[in-house]
């Protein structure tokens, strides 16, 4: 069972004893320290989807799924094919199945992936928990801070804006935390 | 056929939880024909605003609400055709076996917290769980198109106005109250939590060069009142000044009558959900003491409401306010504020009119509710 708090993508949860893909899920803290999980999920059986609410501690019935390493082999328009590590199989994902961490794919990428698979059909991937990204665009440091603390945007090859450190420069290499919508991290060591 | 509503009130504290679902029931049967279950699992805490209640029975009748006590162990009881769990509350597992039971499936809504955050158009009226085939469904109250919108009775804005422009009316009323305000002295409310800002502000009150008439509800600020004033006890009928400022303690007094109280003064501090609506409808300048959460999360939903009030007010007017605000609810210090707000006090206590009188063109909670049942039959 997992509880409504515990709902990442990737998940899989049977609803009427029909599996449903956890494509997004949106934590809020609601009143007096409640909470609700809002997901995107689609059925994996039908294709079709669908928005729900969940208290923090509503009860779910999660589906047990395989895991196998991945890599991003490819992008094709919104086809995202990636290749099992182990067996070179090719398996391809559109951009709403990967919408969670679609801001931190890239072509050329080489991070091994956990690729999330139902009754043998990959339905998602998952990041490392951290990556490392070049920084495509940035200001100049405005303030001349060193500590960290002072935040400015930036910009990653794909476009994806997140905010780094002032001291962050244009091709540095960052490390990103891929939890919770990702977040930068630091500076990569190099 | 008239609709049945089952409405489940569990008082967590406070008065929030009773005092939002008792207007609701009303509402629901005087203005949408509704018959109305409400079950409240503490009835003293009800009887504080509804004083015929009698604690000892477990079914009652008030004001065309039937009104039950939620009893530990559970009777069993047929399910409504409407079912509302008012602020998350969980439902009697018997009762949701009798809501999956029903020949016609009952329609099942979570009714949630207020919020002026943005996600919340996006959870509003959304699906839930399901249990045994009845599906749950979340209901947010809110500020924006897109929300459930807020508790307003049919009429309630023309007779607030009518009765601010019955100086006898109001008159009347607060001396059935035992209040006598000095001419020209400002006449104030304070309903609020615990609030270590209120000894700094209760001292700039006391200095200013107009008179203040602070009026106390009984309720949990009464500690705080009564350091300031450094006496031993204060109870209701009390009533003390300090230079400037005359302290008097009211009575916790019934919904009605509180909304009077609104209507007569110049500014009214409140708290929580239910007078926080309340004091925006009295169409006056307010101060609101939230709900305190863990992490701060509060302190999100303050200035998601303070983004969407302060809107229109001019830079210095919003500054002011925001000040003000920020300063009530981190434990700040109040003078400079306050002393900012009073400079521009005409700006923001047209605003508060406007505010009011825009919130009251959406759909009212209660009849949203009720579009939203007809809809999904």
């Amino acid at each position: 069972m997992k509880t409504g708090k515990e709902l990442k993508p990737g998940t899989v949860i049977k609803l009427e004893n029909d599996p449903w893909l956890v494509q997004k899920a949106e934590f809020t803290k609601s009143g007096r320290n409640s909470a609700i999980m809002k997901t995107k999920l689609k059925n994996l059986l039908t294709g079709y989807k669908t928005e729900i609410v969940y208290s923090a501690d509503d009860k779910l019935e999660d589906v047990i799924l395989d895991r196998k390493e991945a890599t991003l082999s490819f992008i094709s328009g919104d086809t995202y094919t990636f290749m099992d590590t182990t067996d070179y199989t090719m398996y391809e994902l559109n951009a709403e199945d990967i919408e969670a961490v679609l801001p931190f794919i890239e072509e050329g990428m080489e991070d091994v992936c956990e690729a999330i698979f139902f009754e043998e059909r990959l339905v998602s991937v998952e990041l490392p928990t951290t990556i490392v990204r070049k920084v495509a665009y940035t200001e100049g440091s405005a303030r001349g801070d060193t500590s960290g603390k002072v935040m400015k945007p930036a910009k990653l090859a794909n476009g994806t804006e997140l905010q780094v450190a002032d001291f962050i420069e244009i091709d540095d290499m960052i490390e990103i935390d891929t939890r919770e919508g990702g977040s930068y991290k630091g500076r990569a060591k190099k | 056929m008239k609709a049945r509503w089952d409405i489940f009130c569990s008082v967590v504290d406070n008065y929030g939880d009773i005092g939002v679902t008792w207007r609701l029931a009303r509402q629901l049967v005087v203005e949408h024909a509704c018959e109305v279950r409400l079950w409240v699992d503490d009835l003293r805490a009800f009887e504080r605003m509804c004083p015929e209640i009698d604690v000892q029975r477990d079914q009652q009748w008030q004001e065309g609400v039937e009104v039950r006590q939620w009893p530990a162990q559970w009777r069993d009881t047929p399910s409504a055709d409407v079912v509302i769990a008012a602020f998350a509350c969980q439902l009697p597992p018997e009762y949701m076996e009798a809501m999956a039971a029903c020949e016609r499936t009952p329609l099942w809504m979570n009714l949630d917290y207020l919020s002026a955050e943005d996600w919340v158009v996006g959870c509003h009226r959304l699906p839930s769980v399901k249990f045994k085939g009845v599906q749950k469904y979340f209901f947010f109250p809110g500020f924006r198109p897109g929300t459930g919108g807020l508790l307003r009775e049919a009429g309630l804005l023309e007779q607030r106005q009518a009765f601010q422009h019955d100086g006898a009316a109001q008159q009347y009323f607060l001396q059935t109250l035992g209040v006598f305000p000095a001419a020209g002295a400002r006449l104030m409310s304070l309903f609020a939590y615990e609030n270590a800002a209120l000894a700094g502000w209760l001292d700039v009150l006391a200095t200013d060069g107009r008179a203040t008439h602070l009026l106390v509800p009984e309720g949990r600020i009464l500690g705080d009142v009564q350091r300031w004033l450094g006496v031993d006890g204060l109870a209701a009928g009390d009533v003390h000044q300090r230079d400037a400022l005359t302290v008097q303690v009211l009575p916790f007094v019934r919904q009605e009558q509180y909304d009077r109280l609104l209507w007569c003064c110049d500014f009214n501090a409140v708290r929580g959900e239910d007078s926080f609506v309340r004091a925006q409808w009295a169409g006056r300048p307010l101060l609101w003491h939230i709900y305190r959460q863990d992490e701060d999360i509060h302190l999100d939903k303050l200035d998601a409401f303070l983004a969407l009030y302060t809107a229109a007010l001019s830079p210095a007017a919003k500054a002011a306010l925001v000040a003000l605000w920020q300063a009530w609810n981190a434990d700040g210090e109040m003078a400079q504020p306050w002393k900012m707000l009073l400079e521009h006090w005409p700006e923001v206590s047209a605003h508060a009119e406007t505010w009011c009188l825009e919130q009251g063109l959406q759909a009212d909670l209660a009849t949203a509710l009720v579009q939203f049942y007809e809809s999904w039959i």
